[in-house]
């Protein structure tokens, strides 16, 4: 019997966000947006979906004068993400 | 990309986190600008010091003054560098601190050179090893965890060897620890 996948990450953009903020400390809003290749709206809503969920921590602060949005993982997510990856192992091995 | 995606299989799964984790990693190459930089900054005042010792200059050492402008210029490009980033990475985080740490070790042994008689380049070739060493793991590159290996052995070299040979000692150690892996480093084919 597979467990089920956390449905809030078996998304295309929310995975990619998931992953690249798993592989680093912190990441800005316009790095995420380059490299899912999303648009500034959409990724606006996943990143708050993540963010209500509890998955990551959303930062906003100002570089000189232009607004900055830092997001990074938390550890909820963190246990999130990992569940989510052995589940998708048991459904590669099986 | 898409936002909902419920039909994703294991495998489109597995290659969006593949992808991802491939898209984050930083760029090693960056760094060999610090190793090249500083490792022609200090060969040239090794071998600026063993030539104003071999002339009878009796302050050979002011050569060493060399190092404040390249402070000022790698603490100005890390700043710019810093301010341009826009991910932070735990490789990132350990590899400054690790560099802040010896900065401050090399300045502790400068302040206190007259206790040692100024007999310091065996000293700091030797402790370069620990930074030096530890950047080739952080970066899984091999040629500077052979660098690392080679202060070591040239800061023995220079414990055996006298005074006024020891810049010639230094020059190549850096040589090998630095320029060589900082070229190998830049022109290195992303993996």
């Amino acid at each position: 019997m597979f467990k089920e996948l956390d449905p809030l990450l078996h998304s295309q953009l929310r995975l990619a966000i998931m992953s690249l903020l798993m592989s680093v400390e912190s990441a800005e809003f316009t790095f995420l947006k380059d490299k899912t290749n999303s648009t500034a709206g959409n990724l606006s809503v996943q990143l708050d979906k993540l963010s209500e969920a509890g998955y990551i921590n959303i930062e906003k602060s100002f570089k000189g004068k232009k607004p900055l949005t830092t997001c990074n993982v938390t550890k909820k997510g963190i246990k999130a993400f990992e569940d989510y990856v052995n589940t998708l192992k048991q459904y590669i091995n099986k | 990309m898409k936002t909902e995606s419920e039909n994703l299989t294991a495998q489109q799964s597995l290659d969006i986190i593949t992808a991802m984790i491939r898209e984050a990693k930083g760029k090693a190459q960056k760094n060999a600008f610090y190793f090249l930089f500083w490792g022609w900054i200090i060969v040239a005042a090794n071998l600026g010091m063993f030539t104003l010792t071999q002339l009878g200059y009796r302050h050979p050492y002011i050569v060493w003054l060399i190092t404040i402008p390249a402070w000022i210029i790698s603490l100005y490009r890390g700043y710019r560098h810093g301010k341009e980033e826009r991910i932070s990475t735990h490789f990132g985080t350990v590899s400054m601190w690790l560099w802040i740490c010896f900065g401050i070790c090399i300045f502790t042994l400068v302040g206190f050179g007259h206790k040692l008689n100024y007999q310091l380049n065996p000293l700091i070739m030797t402790i370069s090893t620990i930074p030096t060493f530890l950047s080739g793991v952080l970066l899984r590159f091999r040629p500077l965890m052979f660098g690392g290996a080679a202060f070591w052995v040239f800061g023995i070299v220079g414990f055996l060897t006298p005074a006024e040979w020891q810049p010639l000692i230094g020059a190549s150690a850096i040589l090998c620890a630095y320029i060589v892996p900082g070229y190998l480093l830049k022109n290195r084919k992303d993996q």
